[in-house]
């Protein structure tokens, strides 16, 4: 027995999550870019998601009878980004190591692949919501 | 830790209202580079805040258990520090505040240096502005799911 929200909802609704936590880190990063000392913070999350997605998709009804509902190993929801400070920069005299331009890309890239996720999670609401309506009828 | 979208407003608004604080240093120093006389005796003494990054938390008790490391910070201005020996004598010996040589105490204020920070501080304010723009069309979006 299949649920109603498949693998692909669960990895965007992820993607979502995660993607919110790069827009707080980098507002973070914004805030204290002048701060002394603060080291620029970065979210990795891009791999956890994939394994888990391949995990969960091997997985996948793996040793479940017929009466059992098939629920993923829930790898997905279980994965975690990882938050830490970027290696990849210049230190200042304040040994603060914000780059407010490479800041600011983060923040859009992040925003529009956020759009792009919602966007694909409502088009899959779409398509359920049309089958519901015996097709549009 | 929270991983919601108004901690993100949070932490913006954290950095607005600092580098508006710091404007306000900015144009203080900037409007008073000619005082020779303070409430406080002397000549006025160039000011300048300090940022300080603090874990982010919604109350008190959240800072309390929260890492000092942790990986939301929000800005703060923990300090306006006065710059005790920035002052500039100058030979004006018909200026009513010159002392016995002649010489009157003036602030020690560049006003190219200030001119520079204050353009740092309004882009820092518009970097944090972007910030909460991106949070909030973010947010607003997640509302239309399903619509």
């Amino acid at each position: 027995m299949k649920q109603i929200f498949d693998k692909t909802t669960d990895a965007l609704s992820a993607a979502l999550n995660f993607r919110q936590l790069r827009q707080n880190v980098t507002a973070s990063n914004l805030a204290n870019a002048e701060t002394p000392g603060y080291k620029a913070k970065v979210v990795e999350f891009e791999d956890a998601l994939a394994r888990a997605i391949d995990l969960e998709g091997l997985n996948k009804d793996a040793g479940l009878d017929g009466d059992h509902l098939a629920i993923g190993t829930g790898a997905i929801s279980r994965s975690k980004a990882d938050v830490y400070d970027n290696p990849e920069v210049n230190v200042t005299n304040d040994q603060n190591t914000v780059d407010l331009e490479k800041e600011m890309a983060t923040l859009q890239e992040n925003q529009i692949l956020y759009k792009a996720a919602l966007q694909l999670i409502n088009k899959k609401l779409g398509s359920m919501r049309y089958a519901a309506s015996d097709g549009g009828r | 830790m929270s991983n919601d979208f108004a901690t993100g407003l949070r932490i913006s608004a954290s950095g607005l209202s600092a580098q508006r604080m710091r404007m306000n240093t900015i144009s203080s120093n900037i409007a008073n580079i000619n005082t020779t006389r303070t409430p406080e005796g002397g000549p006025y003494r160039r000011k300048d805040v300090v940022f300080e990054s603090m874990p982010d938390a919604r109350n008190f008790g959240e800072l309390v258990t929260s890492a000092p490391n942790d990986s939301l910070q929000r800005v703060q201005v923990t300090d306006i520090h006065v710059d005790q020996n920035a002052v500039d004598r100058r030979y004006e010996p018909d200026h009513p505040d010159a002392d016995a040589e002649g010489y009157v105490a003036y602030p020690k204020i560049n006003l190219m240096e200030e001119m520079a920070n204050m353009i740092q501080a309004t882009r820092g304010y518009e970097a944090n502005v972007s910030a909460i723009q991106a949070s909030k069309d973010m947010a607003l979006g997640a509302l239309e799911i399903g619509r």
